[in-house]
C-alpha cells in the first residue's frame, strides 16, 4: 500500500444506485460540455459564413440561408455563436491555467509558511477573495488594454486566490499525515515530498474546484465582454452578442436567446462534470461543498 | 449700421416666434379635440442622463442641460427647438458699429427663485463664472473673446469683446443667469426659470415645481419629474407601464415597434445634432494624405451602417453640419460610397496593397458595432483595421488630450461645431489655412448672411478633404404618451424644455 492510498481512497464501495446516479451526472455534464466543445472544434474547420460577411439582411429571422438568422449588421448568427464558443473555451481554459499555476504555487508556499508569514499570506488571500472578481478584472483590463488576454489574465488572477486558499488548507492537512513524516525521516527532500506525496493527494479536490472555476471563468469573460471590456470586436464573444441583442430582443429574440442558452449549457455542463468528478475521485468528500 | 443689425435680428425673432406660435396652435388644437388639458398635471419624463451635479460650469454633463436649461435656469437668450436664437432675459440689445461692444437691457420684473430681483451684477457674475479658470463649461473657449463686462446701472450690461464674434449672442444662450449670492450650486439652484428645483434623489429622480412668481407665462403643468434609468430597455418598459409619459430620446429603433402600433403612444422622428464620426488623425500617417482619407470615406457604405444601427431612422449628411445649423448643405455626394474609386485613390496614394491601422473604439454603443462594420468594409479594399476598445476616460486622455491615435470613433453631440475644423490644435489636427481663415472670418462677419456663406465654404472644403468621415446623423426619436403635447422634438444639445408640455386629464 502506497502512502497515497491512505488518504483519499474509498473506504467502502459505493452502493449501486449511488454510483449510477453519479455517473449519470458525469455523463450528462460531458454531453452538454461536449456539444459546445464540438461547436468550437468545428468552427476551426468549417463555418457557415465568414465572420466578417455582412451580406445578410438586418436582423433577418431564422431560415433563408441563415439557420438562426442574422444580427444588426447582417452577419450570420450561427457563425458568431461558433466563433464565440472558441472564445468561451479559450477564456475558461486560459483562466483556469493561470489560476492553477499561481494558486497552487501560492497555496503550497502558504502551507509551509510559519508564524507571521503564514498569517500575512492568508490575510492577503482573504482580502483578494473578498475583492469581487469582476472588479479586479476591470482594473486589470483598464491598466492593460481590452483584449481577450487581459481578460483571461485578470480572471485567472482573481481565481488564483480561491485556489490558493483551498490548496493551503489541503496541503496543511496532508502535511500532518504519518507518511509525510515517514518520507521526511527517510531523507526525502521537501521539493520531492511535495511532488511525490503532497500534490498527488490533493489533486482530486483541486481538479473538482478547477472545473467549477472553469464555469465561473466563462461567465466572467461573458460579463466583461457584455461591458465591452472583454475580447474586442469583431470577436463574437457570447457576452458581446448578448449585449448587442439586448436592444433588439423584442424584434429578434434569437440573437439574445441563442448565446444565452449556450452559456447556460456550458456552465451547467462543467458544473455537472465537477459534481460527477467529485463523487468519482473523492467519495469521502461527497456532500461537502468546496 | 447697428440699427440695421438689430432689425435683422428682430425679423428673425418674429419669424421664429411665428413658427413657434404655429407649432403651439397645432399641438393645442390636437389637444383640445381629445379633451381639456390639466393645468396642474405632473409630467413624468424618462431619461438615461442623470446629472453628475447641478452646475453646468462644473462638469454636470448633458443631464444637467436636459433637466435645468430653460426650465430652472435661463440665459439672456435662448435657443429654440428649431435652432433659432431668441431674446429671453435680455429685453433688448445693441451692438456698436465696430461690433465689439454689446449693450444688453435686462427685462423688468424678473425674480430669482430665492426672491431676489435680477440685476446686471448677476449677469456679470454669471458670465465670469463661465469664464473662470476652474470652469468646465463647454462654451468657455467660445466666450474667451469677452474682454470686459461693465454694469453702468442695474438694468444694463455692457460687454466689450477683444474681437468681433457674430456667435456671441448665440453663445450667450448657454450662459445661465445665476443669483450672484447663491451657494452650493452643485446640489441646489437659484435661477429665474419657470420651475424651481423641488427634490433631487440621486440615482433615481429629479423633480421640478412650477414657480409662482415667474416673470413670463406660467408653465403649462404644475410638476415635472425626470426619472433616470440605467439602460434603454428599462426606460422603454417604464414608458410601456406608464411610469413615465415621455422618453427624451430613444437609443435604438428596435424597441419602437411596441409603441408605433399602439394608439396610446406617439413616436416622433426629429433631427438631432449628434453625428457619428470616424475621426482620422489628419496629422499622422497614413491619414495626413487626403487621398487616403477620401478612399476610406468612399469605401464605407454609410447608408448600410445607418440602417444597421437605426433601421429606417436617421439620415446621412456627408459633413459636420446638421440640418438645424443655418449653414447646412446636403453634401452626401462628396466622397460618396464607391468601392472602385476608393481602390483607385488608394493606388494613387501609394497604398495599392492596402495598409493596416488601429481604430480606437469607445466600448459603448454604437461604436463597437460601427467599428465591426468599418473593419469588414475596409477589408474589401485591402485595409486591415485593428480594433482597440477603450473606455470613455481613456478616450479623453489618449485621443482628446494627447492626440495619440491614428483613427477613432466618436459621437459629436453639439450643434454649430463645424468650427473645430478651424482649430489646428483640436484632437483631429485638421489644418487647412483656407478653412481656418474662413472660420475665423465667419466669426468676425458683420451679417449672418456673410457668416453663413463663409461657413458653407469651409464645410464644403472639409467635406472634400474628408477631414473626418461623417458616418451619419442620429435621429432624435421622442416617444410620448398620446395624452401629451407641446414637448420638444429636436432636442438640440440635449435641451428639453418642459414648460409647454400639456397633459390631458
Amino acid at each position: 500500500m502506497t502512502p497515497t492510498d491512505l488518504l483519499a481512497r474509498p473506504a467502502e464501495p459505493a452502493t449501486g444506485r449511488r454510483s449510477r446516479r453519479r455517473s449519470a451526472t458525469l455523463v450528462l455534464g460531458c454531453v452538454l460540455t461536449g456539444l459546445v466543445a464540438l461547436l468550437a472544434v468545428v468552427s476551426f474547420l468549417w463555418l457557415p459564413y465568414s465572420p466578417d460577411d455582412t451580406s445578410g439582411g438586418r436582423l433577418a429571422g431564422p431560415g433563408d440561408g441563415h439557420l438562426l438568422g442574422t444580427d444588426k449588421l447582417g452577419r450570420d448568427l450561427l457563425t458568431q455563436l461558433m466563433t464565440g464558443a472558441r472564445i468561451a473555451f479559450g477564456a475558461g481554459l486560459g483562466s483556469v491555467s493561470v489560476a492553477a499555476l499561481v494558486g497552487v504555487t501560492l497555496g503550497v508556499l502558504a502551507a509551509f509558511a510559519q508564524g507571521w508569514l503564514d498569517d500575512t499570506l492568508s490575510a492577503f488571500l482573504d482580502i483578494l477573495i473578498a475583492f469581487p472578481t469582476l472588479l479586479l478584472a476591470m482594473l486589470v483590463v483598464a491598466a492593460r488594454s481590452a483584449t481577450l488576454g487581459s481578460a483571461v489574465l485578470a480572471i485567472g488572477l482573481a481565481q488564483s486566490a480561491v485556489v490558493a486558499r483551498l490548496v493551503r488548507i489541503l496541503v496543511k492537512r496532508v502535511l500532518t499525515q504519518d507518511y509525510i513524516t515517514a518520507a521526511r525521516t527517510s531523507g526525502t527532500s521537501w521539493p520531492r515530498t511535495v511532488a511525490g506525496h503532497v500534490l498527488p493527494n490533493i489533486w482530486p479536490t483541486l481538479v473538482v474546484n478547477l472545473a467549477l472555476q472553469f464555469g465561473l471563468a466563462v461567465l466572467a469573460e461573458a460579463s466583461l465582454s457584455y461591458l465591452g471590456l472583454g475580447a474586442p470586436p469583431p470577436n463574437a464573444s457570447w457576452g458581446r452578442l448578448l449585449q448587442e441583442a439586448q436592444a433588439t430582443f423584442t424584434t429578434a429574440p434569437a440573437g439574445a436567446l441563442a448565446p444565452g442558452i449556450l452559456l447556460v449549457l456550458l456552465v451547467i455542463g462543467v458544473n455537472l462534470i465537477a459534481d460527477g468528478l467529485r463523487d468519482v475521485l473523492d467519495p469521502a468528500g461527497r456532500g461537502r461543498r468546496t | 449700421m447697428s440699427l440695421k443689425k438689430t432689425s435683422l435680428y428682430a425679423a428673425t425673432t418674429v419669424a421664429a416666434l411665428s413658427v413657434a406660435l404655429t407649432a403651439c396652435g397645432g399641438s393645442s388644437s390636437s389637444g383640445s379635440s381629445g379633451g381639456a388639458w390639466d393645468k396642474d398635471a405632473t409630467v413624468n419624463i424618462g431619461s438615461l442622463y442623470e446629472p453628475q451635479n447641478l452646475d453646468n460650469t462644473a462638469g454636470g454633463g448633458q443631464g444637467v442641460t436636459e433637466a435645468l436649461n430653460g426650465n430652472v435656469y435661463e440665459g439672456l437668450f435662448k435657443l429654440t427647438d428649431d435652432g433659432d436664437v431668441e431674446k429671453l432675459l435680455a429685453e433688448n440689445y445693441k451692438v456698436s458699429d465696430d461690433g465689439l461692444t454689446y449693450t444688453f437691457t435686462l427685462r423688468d420684473g424678473v425674480r430669482f427663485h430665492s426672491g431676489k430681483k435680477l440685476t446686471s451684477a448677476d449677469v456679470k457674475y454669471s458670465l465670469e463664472k463661465v469664464l473662470a479658470d476652474d470652469s468646465q463649461s463647454a462654451r468657455k473657449s467660445n466666450l474667451k473673446v469677452v474682454k470686459h463686462i461693465a454694469t453702468p446701472d442695474a438694468k444694463t450690461v455692457k460687454v466689450t469683446l477683444s474681437q468681433k464674434s457674430i456667435s456671441f449672442v448665440y453663445n450667450l444662450s448657454y450662459v445661465w443667469i445665476i443669483n450672484s449670492e447663491a451657494k452650493n450650486l452643485k446640489t441646489t439652484e437659484d435661477g429665474t426659470g419657470p420651475y424651481t428645483l423641488a427634490k433631487w434623489t440621486r440615482g433615481s429622480a429629479l423633480s421640478l415645481d412650477r414657480f409662482a412668481d415667474y416673470w413670463g407665462d406660467a408653465a403649462a403643468n404644475k410638476k415635472v419629474v425626470f426619472h433616470y434609468y440605467k439602460n434603454a430597455t428599462a426606460l422603454n418598459n417604464a414608458l410601456m407601464t406608464n411610469a413615465v409619459d415621455v422618453v427624451t430620446g430613444e437609443q435604438s429603433p428596435d424597441a419602437l415597434d411596441q409603441f408605433k402600433n399602439n394608439q396610446n403612444y406617439k413616436v416622433n422622428d426629429g433631427d438631432s445634432t449628434t453625428k457619428l464620426l470616424l475621426a482620422f488623425n489628419d496629422k499622422a500617417k497614413p491619414f495626413n494624405n487626403v487621398k487616403v482619407r477620401q478612399a476610406v470615406s468612399a469605401a464605407i457604405d454609410d447608408k448600410k451602417l445607418l440602417h444597421s444601427v437605426w433601421g429606417d431612422y436617421g439620415r446621412l449628411i456627408g459633413s459636420m453640419v446638421p440640418p438645424t445649423d443655418p449653414w447646412y448643405e446636403d453634401l452626401t455626394d462628396v466622397n460618396a460610397y464607391n468601392v472602385k474609386k476608393a481602390k483607385r485613390l488608394l493606388a494613387e496614394a501609394g497604398y495599392r496593397d492596402g495598409f493596416a491601422f488601429t481604430l480606437d473604439t469607445p466600448n459603448y454603443d454604437p461604436h463597437p458595432t460601427a467599428a465591426t462594420f468599418i473593419k469588414s468594409e475596409l477589408a474589401k479594399v485591402g485595409i486591415t483595421v485593428k480594433i482597440n476598445t477603450i473606455t470613455s476616460d481613456q478616450w479623453y486622455t489618449k485621443v482628446y488630450q494627447n492626440h495619440d491615435f491614428t483613427a477613432t470613433l466618436q459621437e459629436h453631440v453639439n450643434d454649430r461645431d463645424l468650427v473645430w475644423y478651424g482649430n489646428p490644435d483640436f484632437y483631429w489636427g485638421y489644418d487647412d489655412k483656407h478653412v481656418t481663415a474662413w472660420i475665423k472670418q465667419a466669426e468676425e462677419a458683420s451679417t449672418t448672411a456673410q457668416q453663413t456663406a463663409l461657413l458653407k465654404k469651409a464645410n464644403r472644403k472639409t467635406a472634400e478633404d474628408a477631414a473626418s468621415d461623417w458616418l451619419y446623423l442620429y435621429p432624435q426619436i421622442v416617444v410620448a404618451s398620446s395624452k401629451l403635447s407641446g414637448y420638444p422634438l429636436n432636442g438640440l444639445n440635449a435641451q428639453f424644455y418642459a414648460y409647454d408640455i400639456k397633459k390631458k386629464g
